[in-house]
C-alpha cells in the first residue's frame, strides 16, 4: 500500500490525531494557508473546490467508518446510521470526482488537508464525535449546500444543482443521527453535556489553527433554517445559529470593507 | 427432522455475527487503505453488510431469540474471519474479501436455503434471497475496482486462494446452543 501521509505533521498532537491513509497521487498539507485558495471568478476555482470537497467527503466517510469500528458497543440503530453515512459519503466522493473529471480536472491536481479526520481522532467519545462531525461540520455543510444549490440553479448549472440537492437530503439524515444521539444520551445522563462541551471546545481550538490566516472569511451563505429544523435542531438552536451566523458574516464584511481591526 | 426454531435462530444469528464482522472489517479498512477507489468500494459496502445484519437481526427476534441476536461462529470459522481481516495490502484486502471469502459465504447461505423448510421458515428464506441478490452487485463493484486500478500489484498473489481454502476447510460454522429446558423429559 503506498501512502503519502508519512510526512511529519507540524500540528499539535494534543489536538490532532494521525491522518488517514492517502495514496501518492495526493499532496497532503496541514493547514488552510497551504492549500490553493483561489479568488472568486478564477477559472480554476470550481475545479479546485470539487477536488477539495471530494477529499472532505472522503474524510467524513473515514470518520463514520472509524467510529463504526471503534465503538462496537454503541446502540445498533446508531451503528446502522454510521454505516449508512459511510456509504452516503462514499457516493459523495464519487459525485465530486465525476464532476471534477468531467470539467477537466484530475485526482491529485491540488493539495488536500484532512483536518476533519485528524480533529476527530482526538475525541474519545462517540457522542462528542457526532456533536462535532454531524451537528457542526455537517450542519455547516448543509447551509453551504443549500446556498450552492440555489446559486447553481440560478446559473443554469442543473447538473451541479441536482448533486447539491441530493447531498442536502443526505446531510439532513446525518445531522439527525447526531441530534438523536445527543438528545438520547442527554436524557440518560445529563453529564453528557459536559462531554460534548469539552469536545466542541477542543474542536474549536483545533479548527482555529487549521484556518488561521483567512480560512473562515466566508460571508456568502447563512443558515438553512428549514433544512436545519428538518434535521432535528430545535427552533431555539436554529435561532441561536442564525444570530451567530449573522454576527460572524457582518464582521467578515466589515473587515473586507476596511472597517475592522485588520482593515 | 428439520431445523428446530432454536437451530434456525442460531444459524441466522451466526449469519448476523458474520455480517457485522464484515461490516466492521470494511469500516476499519476505509481510513487505513491509501487508494481512494478502494476506500469508496469498502465504504459503500459497509452499508450493505449493515443492512444484512439488520434484516437477519430482526428475524432472530421472530425466532424466539433476542432481536439483533448475534452468535459467534465456531472457533475454526472465526479464525477464517480473522485471516480475512489481516490482509497485508490493498489488493489482498480486496481479493481476500471478495474472491476468497464471499463465495464461501454465498454457499453457506444457499446451504441454509437447502436445509430449511421453505414454507415454515419463509421469512428467513426471503431475507437470505435478498442478501443473495446483493452479492453479485458487490462482486461487480470489485471487478470495476480492478479495472480502475489495474496498476496495483499484489504483495501476495496467492492470498485469495488461501482464504478460500481456509474457509472451505471449515465445514461447521455454527455453534448451536443447548436445547431449551423443559420440566420433564419426553
Amino acid at each position: 500500500m503506498t501512502d503519502s501521509t508519512a510526512a511529519p505533521s507540524r500540528l499539535d498532537p494534543a489536538l490532532f490525531g494521525e491522518g488517514p491513509a492517502r495514496d501518492d497521487r495526493f499532496t497532503v498539507v496541514d493547514v488552510w494557508a497551504e492549500m490553493v485558495n483561489l479568488p472568486d471568478g478564477h477559472r480554476d476555482k470550481q475545479r479546485e473546490f470539487f477536488h477539495r470537497q471530494m477529499n472532505e467527503e472522503a474524510c467524513v466517510m473515514e470518520n463514520a467508518a472509524r467510529s463504526l469500528a471503534e465503538f462496537p458497543d454503541a446502540d445498533w440503530r446508531v451503528r446502522k446510521g454510521l454505516a449508512r453515512q459511510c456509504a452516503d459519503e462514499a457516493r459523495h466522493v464519487l459525485s465530486y470526482r465525476r464532476l471534477l473529471e468531467a470539467r477537466g480536472g484530475h485526482l491529485g491536481q491540488y493539495p488536500v488537508m484532512n483536518f476533519q479526520y485528524r480533529i476527530l481522532g482526538r475525541i474519545d467519545s462517540l457522542v462528542g464525535r457526532l456533536a462535532i462531525q454531524n451537528r457542526s461540520f455537517e450542519a455547516d455543510g448543509l447551509d453551504a449546500a443549500t446556498y450552492a444549490r440555489d446559486e447553481a440553479r440560478q446559473a443554469g448549472d442543473h447538473e451541479l444543482a441536482d448533486m447539491y440537492d441530493a447531498q442536502q437530503a443526505d446531510e439532513v439524515c446525518h445531522i439527525r443521527l447526531g441530534n438523536d444521539l445527543v438528545r438520547d444520551q442527554m436524557a440518560k445522563a445529563p453529564r453528557t453535556a459536559m462531554v460534548i462541551a469539552r469536545a466542541l471546545t477542543q474542536a474549536a481550538r483545533a479548527f482555529a489553527r487549521i484556518f488561521a490566516g483567512g480560512g473562515t472569511e466566508v460571508e456568502k451563505y447563512g443558515i438553512a433554517v428549514d433544512a436545519r429544523l428538518e434535521a432535528g435542531f430545535s427552533p431555539e438552536e436554529v435561532e441561536a445559529a442564525v444570530r451567530m451566523s449573522d454576527a460572524r458574516r457582518a464582521a467578515v464584511r466589515e473587515r473586507a470593507t476596511g472597517g475592522g481591526v485588520h482593515g | 427432522m428439520g431445523l428446530t426454531i432454536r437451530q434456525k435462530a442460531d444459524r441466522i444469528g451466526t449469519f448476523r455475527f458474520i455480517s457485522v464482522y464484515l461490516m466492521e472489517t470494511l469500516a476499519r479498512w476505509v481510513p487505513t487503505t491509501p487508494e481512494l477507489e478502494a476506500k469508496v468500494l469498502f465504504g459503500r459496502h459497509v452499508w450493505d453488510f449493515a443492512q444484512h445484519a439488520d434484516q437477519l437481526g430482526r428475524r432472530t427476534g421472530e425466532l424466539r431469540a433476542a432481536a439483533q441476536y448475534s452468535l459467534r461462529p465456531a472457533a475454526g470459522y472465526f479464525k477464517v474471519l480473522e485471516a480475512v481481516a489481516s490482509a497485508p495490502g490493498t489488493l489482498e484486502r480486496v481479493a481476500g474479501f471478495y474472491d476468497g471469502f464471499l463465495p464461501d459465504l454465498e454457499r453457506r447461505y444457499r446451504g441454509y436455503l437447502a436445509e430449511t423448510d421453505q414454507l415454515n421458515d419463509e421469512p428467513s428464506v426471503r431475507i437470505i434471497e435478498r442478501i443473495l441478490f446483493d452479492l453479485p452487485r458487490l462482486k461487480g463493484d470489485r471487478i470495476a475496482f480492478a479495472a480502475q486500478r489495474a496498476d496495483l500489484k499484489p504483495l501476495d498473489a496467492g492470498w485469495a486462494t488461501r482464504i478460500a481454502a481456509l474457509a472451505a476447510a471449515e465445514r461447521e460454522f455454527v455453534t448451536d446452543r443447548s436445547p431449551a429446558r423443559t420440566s420433564a423429559a419426553v
